[in-house]
């Protein structure tokens, strides 16, 4: 099994531990990835807002990147992947797009048929790779630890464009959660709430007030760390604890940190010391 | 805000078209059944709530729609889309919008997100991915909020650098020129936008 790597911009900034896990993991369950050479971003929620085909063309300068090397994407960023999705969702169906798209890339040698899709990790590892490959490989228990899931907005909707999930209750992290030993948690009603990240520059309190609630939750239910596929929200609840007027500080992981812990996958590889609060209670759980 | 009275004469009747045709197919489906305010997490701090937006939209309101700050403070989080029971893509609507607004200079209240988002498709097309510290230092000047911009987001700056999650040097690509001749084609596809 084979990809083309999509990492995106914030798997090389704010998101560099969950870069650092992804790739660890996939290498331990032998699924090889090559990343997209010269890769550009995905154009986010500001390109859709200039432009309608601008917003596909950014994603399909990558797509046609990859379908010159036969290979599906892979990308770990929930908003890169539901933007690469939407792009190859608008060329397919949207009428006008494929014409607008040539245009769009006269004279730049790019091309892209739609051959190819996106794909994101958790979908490739429960769906492709398969629980049992998975739970063959944990060397470690996580002896009970209580573990959220928090999905955010983007993974799963709308569902005609990404659907590998359920948009309302996603289980796919619950299911690797379990597998790993860990207990996955309810999180009743935001396991997909809005974390505030996208109007955190416009609407500071507004996004914090979102942010709060599903750390609140969390915290509730009695969680010993949260875990997440999506680096915006990744910041959002991990930085923006005491900003959100949270004053017990709880660890968020992103769900490739966990998964590698559990495969054995030591945790300065996994990026354990990036996050931004300590991730030692985690740590001593696993190894206790 | 809105007016008592709303004076269809004084309506556009091509808006909803021209909104269309940026990008917001399907909003002339739109039959006001409010389940997008349901589940819109920032609908709250909106002057119109989702639901009035398409109405005013379908209406013809141009002025007043583009004046108001509800789609700046879209989340893109595409719950009311997958919930509409109509099939209207209701980000891509909000987007459509903002594409309108920005490109006729438009001033809304919403300083901020206009900037952000242009700030962050010059960083796309000068290097080929974003590039933060230029970003945000271009938004603090550009959408007046000065120093006091700077200020509020440099504690996560920090935070970000002491974890060696902040690069300091933009990356550029070498297919900044494909992304150049990209953006030009669509300029020219979609009349100087």
């Amino acid at each position: 099994m084979r990809f083309a790597y999509y990492p995106g911009c914030s798997l090389e900034a704010s998101g560099r531990e969950y870069d650092m896990s992804t790739r660890a993991v996939f290498e331990a369950l032998g699924v090889e990835l090559e990343e997209i050479d010269d890769w550009n971003c995905c154009g986010a929620t500001a390109a859709y807002s200039i432009s309608d085909t601008l917003a596909v063309a950014l994603p399909a300068r990558n797509l046609a990147l990859a379908e010159e090397k036969g290979l599906d994407v892979l990308a770990p960023c929930s908003e890169c992947y539901h933007r690469m999705r939407k792009a190859e969702y608008a060329v397919r169906n949207k009428p006008g797009m494929k014409e607008r798209l040539e245009k769009a890339f006269e004279g730049t040698g790019l091309k892209f048929t739609g051959r190819i899709t996106t794909r994101h990790p958790l979908d490739v590892i429960v769906n492709d790779v398969g629980i049992d490959a998975v739970k063959a490989r944990i060397t470690k228990d996580l002896n009970g630890l209580k573990v959220a899931p928090y999905y955010g907005c983007v993974i799963a909707k709308p569902p005609e464009v990404v659907g590998f999930e359920s948009v309302e209750n996603p289980t796919s992290m619950d299911v690797l959660i379990e597998a790993a030993g860990a207990r996955a948690l309810p999180m009743s009603g935001f396991k997909t709430r809005c974390c505030g990240g996208p109007v955190l520059i416009t609407r500071e309190e507004l996004a914090l007030g979102l942010t709060s609630g599903i750390l609140k939750e969390a915290m509730e239910e009695g969680a010993d760390c949260i875990v997440t596929p999506c680096p915006l929200c990744g910041v959002m609840l991990d930085a923006k604890q005491k900003a959100a007027g949270v004053e017990a500080e709880i660890p968020v992981l992103y769900f490739t940190q966990l998964l590698g812990l559990a495969m054995g996958i030591k945790p300065k590889r996994l990026g354990l010391d990036k996050n931004f609060v300590p991730t030692d209670r985690v740590l001593e759980v696993v190894s206790g | 805000m809105l007016p008592d009275v709303i004076r269809l004469k004084e309506c556009d009747p091509s808006f909803v078209r021209e909104v269309m045709e940026a990008g917001g197919q399907g909003v002339s489906a739109c039959f006001a059944c409010g389940t997008c305010v349901a589940g819109c997490p920032t609908v709250e701090a909106m002057d119109h709530p989702p639901r009035r937006l398409m109405r005013m939209i379908n209406l013809g309101m141009r002025e007043e729609v583009l004046a108001s700050d509800t789609v700046w403070l879209c989340a893109s989080c595409n719950t009311c889309n997958t919930r509409c029971p109509r099939g209207v893509e209701i980000p891509n609507v909000m987007a459509a919008v903002k594409s309108i607004a920005i490109r006729e200079g438009v001033q809304p209240d919403e300083r901020v997100a206009p900037v952000f988002y242009q700030e962050m498709v010059d960083s796309m097309v000068r290097y080929g991915r974003l590039f933060e510290p230029r970003m945000m230092l271009m938004v603090s000047l550009r959408s007046g909020q000065g120093v006091e911009g700077l200020m509020k987001n440099a504690p996560l700056g920090l935070e970000l650098f002491k974890k060696g999650k902040l690069p300091l040097r933009p990356h550029r690509i070498k297919g900044t020129k494909q992304l150049k001749t990209i953006l030009e084609n669509i300029r020219t596809m979609e009349g100087g936008k």
